[in-house]
């Protein structure tokens, strides 16, 4: 049997896939009998990031659309009694789920309802802040991201935040561990800078501990040792001090970077404890050749230090994207082409009076922590333990934490505590599969949304995307679910949520964006120019800072409130060296601790755009393009790990394996890789779903199942980026 | 109208430096050119990818260890004695045709008689047979194009650097009384590309990008010295990456070889 495509008039309309930031152009037909359909979504030339380019989930985002096996079409309830699905009415579904938050209400018990998200930048996820604020409860939690700790860095050592990288100005680049070509902000944006790069002869220089895909497309590859990427850029800050080869000017008005009354400055620190000779001991980096970069990066004009998500997808540690923003100060490259930029706020409006969030203590614990950013991974751990209390209910937009984490197996442990699970997504993926309730939403191709600025952007871009084509069935857009939703509940809900649909939020956002209408047709706002020159310090002196006044202000409280001084150990600093607390420096991450005889080697994630975007499952197609170094003959996840590491452990190529970590465990087959570092296991991310039928589902195994996740102190971020784990052969598991 | 009678050379120019692997290309070829998908694509012999993405490495230890990865098209050779195509002189039943006009290396479903000897001449492993009907379940087969026919089963593909995009621009051109535009026939690779490592034209016309690219020092093709004259052309400064595309002597430097022309 072979199907006959049905043909009609083509049409085109621009629209954004808010999972990744592209620029689409959708292609439909229509056919005089069967109606109109999508046959295709391809990259919209006219947009300035993504210019035609796509990625390979945009080109295939038509498989997720239409997929019987993926998509969610009706309301599903499980029966309390049975423990069975059901589909039911919108009006049953909204009524259950909103009587069961008034009766948490009514005992008091409102601030235990948990709400998590993806993106926190698009309409939907202010309606979830609006919501959750004027329910009262403050524990609303995104996914999280590089974004969050790159804008403390930036806050607290310039007083600015929404900086960019200048990628495609840039004149010499390195990338300290973040996966430019693999998971770093806007993938089609990102990779036309690689494009002008080689078209001009630009050198970049990545440093991460395994031969990834960007550090292949690099000029050089500095194999460091985990978790050192922030003792490199220090060094290298190091050498343009010690060759005077930096910027004076904004040195001279700086805070903290001479010695002062307060103690040492980050001269000192660097020239004392950042020597080549101290770095290339911390990272396994050899002298010269930290030296030889060091002197391109001091020669060029126009060089740029980039920081960003790790290869796990980890938002990274504060100390190290601070030391990455101190060596673009050295260079002067705040406000600088082919530096860091401040970008335009976008032009957009408020939904509405802004709502005080609950004060009541946070599941995650973040009052406690110096900084106080949202942490999903402590807040399910506070859940598990019912401290400070149990969650009433868990209500999830638009994303799914079960399977992406981070640390798959605590996110099942507070579902599984909770009374009341709610998802609203497109696809009935390993989260809605676990829901008590299912609300069914739209993809982007059919419904109104809009996505924000990707991670690392040097300009603003805004996307907005409208329903192309009614398709029939019952999903309703994100954004309406919410507003239904909070229809139904009434009271504080309905008057904060106060829209008759997402249309009409969107028009409320984007009313300083000019006429409504052409900017949908269009399908994106992008700031005209970057803003170059312009680059003002809003610290508390005024003043750029390598010793940040608003981190001591946060530290002198917590010393307060501690009694003495003996809560610099607890965030990894030595009491003796208390400056470096405010200053960039080089903390060993807490994995690396933790690595002892039990779990005596470190597994880190192989970032890929053929498997996985933001919280996307991969497409049938994408699943056709794996190569056999990711998923075997069988559906195997295959593993990398360094032949001289594979020998002691006596694995060969193609061994099953199992690898085991305090958390839980995976599944794999052994690839002897050269370019994986030793003592290291390196686990392809986003496959092993347990949903999504035949042409996803059982293929190979679920990182996050692994991993283990610590906090960064400072900042109160998870981190996922390494986890102490063992490998154990498999028994009769070998590969064919 | 005279382009549409013209004589042309269509190929391509893929800049190994400039591909990151990502796959875009290899996904927006199949969804332009029905491509089916089966349960289980880790089944390489049955798995139909028009072009594949390869991943290579230079085998060095660390932490010297590099990758690169090569997309690969059917190559539209050309042979280097008159039109002698590897494939096209095996075909019994014309099912696979050298197009003088195009240059492009034709493949017609409905002829093949499903016999595979294109299949085994092919040095590029570029050639597939559908061994069974696509199942076209779970709603994969609501967005399938109009312009290419889903194939049957018994019968061989590849990739047709996207023919129906030279009839649509053929059509247009001859209708608007133009001549066909570089850019009016772009292969679905091409344009989709996030890194533009994919450059696309007529190497017979020196308007078009890709013939100057294709005869820039570092442009090689694969296994050049098989004498099957390509149109796929690939560039990279890194010479371990040209060792590995064709065989070279231990001591031998991969100079552009040049067979056939």
């Amino acid at each position: 049997w072979v199907p006959e495509p049905a043909d009609g008039e083509v049409a085109f309309a621009n629209s954004v896939n808010p999972a990744t930031g592209t620029g689409v152009k959708v292609r439909m037909v229509a056919n005089r009998t069967k109606g109109q359909r999508f046959i295709r979504v391809e990259g919209n030339p006219d947009h300035p990031l993504s210019r035609g380019g796509v990625t390979p989930a945009d080109a295939t985002a038509l498989q997720l659309h239409y997929s019987d096996a993926y998509r969610v079409r009706a309301p599903q309830w499980r029966e309390p009694a049975t423990g069975a699905p059901r589909r039911v009415s919108w009006d049953k579904a909204l009524n259950y789920v909103a009587g069961e938050l008034k009766k948490l209400k009514d005992q008091g018990k409102e601030h235990t309802v948990v709400m998590l998200g993806d993106d926190p930048k698009t309409a939907e996820s202010e309606l979830m802040m609006r919501f959750m604020a004027s329910y009262g409860s403050p524990n609303l939690a995104f996914t999280p991201s590089a974004a969050q700790t790159w804008d403390l860095a930036c806050v607290l050592m310039s007083g600015n935040y929404d900086i960019g990288f200048d990628l495609e100005g840039a004149e010499y680049v390195v990338s300290f561990g973040t996966p430019l070509f693999e998971g770093f902000g806007a993938p089609v944006a990102t990779r036309k800078a690689l494009s002008a790069w080689r078209d001009n002869d630009v050198k970049f220089v990545q440093v991460e501990p395994r031969a990834s895909v960007t550090a292949g497309r690099a000029n050089t590859w500095l194999a460091c040792k985990p978790g050192t990427e922030g003792a490199v850029a220090l060094g290298i800050a190091s050498a343009l001090v010690k060759e005077g080869a930096y910027d004076k000017d904004l040195a001279s008005q700086a805070l903290g970077f001479e010695d002062g009354g307060d103690g040492p400055g980050f001269k000192a620190l660097l020239l004392n404890d950042y020597t080549p000779e101290k770095v290339a001991a911390i990272t396994g980096v050899p002298k010269d050749k930290l030296l030889k970069v060091a002197k391109a990066f001091a020669k060029a004009p126009k060089a740029l230090a980039v920081c960003g998500p790790d290869n796990s997808g980890d938002p990274g540690r504060l100390y190290d994207f601070m030391a990455v923003l101190a060596l673009n100060m050295l260079k002067g490259n705040l406000g600088k082409e082919g530096g860091l930029l401040v970008r335009q706020p976008l032009p957009v409006n408020p939904l509405g009076e802004q709502l005080k969030v609950s004060a009541k203590p946070r599941l995650d614990g973040g009052h406690e922590k110096p900084l106080a950013v949202t942490n999903l991974a402590a807040l399910a751990e506070g859940a598990v333990k019912g401290d400070p209390y149990k969650p009433g209910a868990v209500i999830i937009v638009g994303s799914n934490p079960l399977f992406t984490g981070p640390q798959a197996n605590l996110i099942r442990e507070m579902l599984d505590k909770a009374p009341l699970v709610v998802a609203v997504t497109p696809f009935m993926d390993e989260t809605a599969q676990l829901a008590d309730v299912v609300l069914p939403a739209k993809t982007f191709l059919e419904s109104w949304g809009d996505s924000g600025t990707a991670y690392g952007s040097p300009v603003s871009a805004y996307g907005i995307h409208k329903p192309l084509i009614a398709e029939p069935g019952e999903a309703k857009a994100t954004g309406d679910c919410l507003l239904a939703l909070a229809k139904v509940m009434g009271g504080e809900v309905a008057k904060a949520l106060d829209f008759d649909n997402m249309e009409k939020v969107l028009k409320t956002k984007c009313a300083d964006m000019g006429d409504f209408r052409k900017l949908a047709e269009k399908g994106y706002w992008v700031q005209e120019k970057p803003l170059i020159g312009k680059f003002c310090f809003s610290t508390s002196s005024g003043r750029p800072e390598f010793k940040s006044s608003g981190l001591e202000i946060v530290l002198m409280r917590m010393a307060e409130k501690a009694g003495n001084k003996d809560f610099l150990a607890g965030l990894g600093i030595d009491p003796k060296k208390a400056d470096l607390a405010a200053m960039p420096h080089y903390q060993k991450p807490q994995a690396l601790a933790k690595v002892d005889k039990k779990y005596p080697l470190l597994m880190a994630g192989i970032p890929s755009l053929r498997t996985a975007q933001a919280s996307l499952p991969a497409s049938p197609y994408m699943m056709k393009v794996l190569s056999d170094e990711t998923l075997a003959y069988k559906n195997n996840l295959v593993v990398e790990i360094n032949p001289a590491t594979a020998a002691e452990l006596g694995l060969a190529e193609d061994d099953g394996i199992a690898i085991e970590s305090a958390s839980g465990e995976i599944k794999a087959i052994v690839h002897l890789f050269e370019g994986a570092a030793p003592g290291m296991v390196f686990v392809p991310m986003g496959l092993g779903h347990t949903a999504f039928g035949e042409y996803l589902k059982d293929k190979g195994d679920n990182f996050q199942k692994a991993v283990m996740v610590t906090t960064d102190a400072m900042s109160g971020l998870p981190q996922w980026g390494l986890s102490p784990v063992r490998v154990k052969k498999a028994k009769g598991a070998a590969h064919v | 109208m005279s382009s549409s009678k013209g004589k042309h050379k269509y190929g391509m120019v893929i800049d190994l430096d400039k591909c990151t692997g990502c796959g875009a290309c290899s996904v927006a070829c199949m969804s332009e050119n029905n491509i089916g998908v089966l349960p289980d694509e880790t089944d390489k012999i049955r798995s139909i990818t028009w072009l594949r993405v390869y991943q290579i490495d230079n085998g060095k230890a660390y932490p010297e260890t590099e990758v690169a990865f090569i997309p690969r098209p059917c190559q539209h050779c050309e042979g280097s004695h008159g039109h002698h195509t590897p494939c096209v002189s095996v075909c019994p039943a014309t099912a696979t045709d050298y197009d003088e006009e195009t240059g492009i290396v034709s493949q017609v479903p409905t002829r093949c008689i499903g016999c595979r000897y294109c299949v085994a001449a092919c040095p590029y492993h570029a050639r597939y047979f559908n061994w069974y009907d696509v199942p076209w379940n779970n709603g994969l087969d609501k967005p399938l194009s109009p312009f290419v026919s889903p194939r049957m089963r018994g019968t061989v593909e590849k990739c047709t650097f996207c023919f129906h995009r030279y009839q649509q621009a053929k059509n247009k051109a001859i209708v608007e009384e133009t001549e066909i535009g570089e850019m009016d026939y772009q292969t679905a690779c091409t344009e989709a590309c996030p890194s533009g490592a994919i450059t696309f034209g007529d190497l017979l016309n020196p308007e078009h990008k890709v013939h100057e690219l294709a005869q820039e020092d570092n442009a090689f093709r694969l296994l050049e010295r098989l004498g099957t004259n390509p149109k796929v052309y690939y560039r990279t400064d890194r010479e371990w990456v040209r060792r590995q595309l064709d065989n070279y002597l231990p001591g031998e430097q991969p100079d552009r070889v040049k067979v056939g022309g």
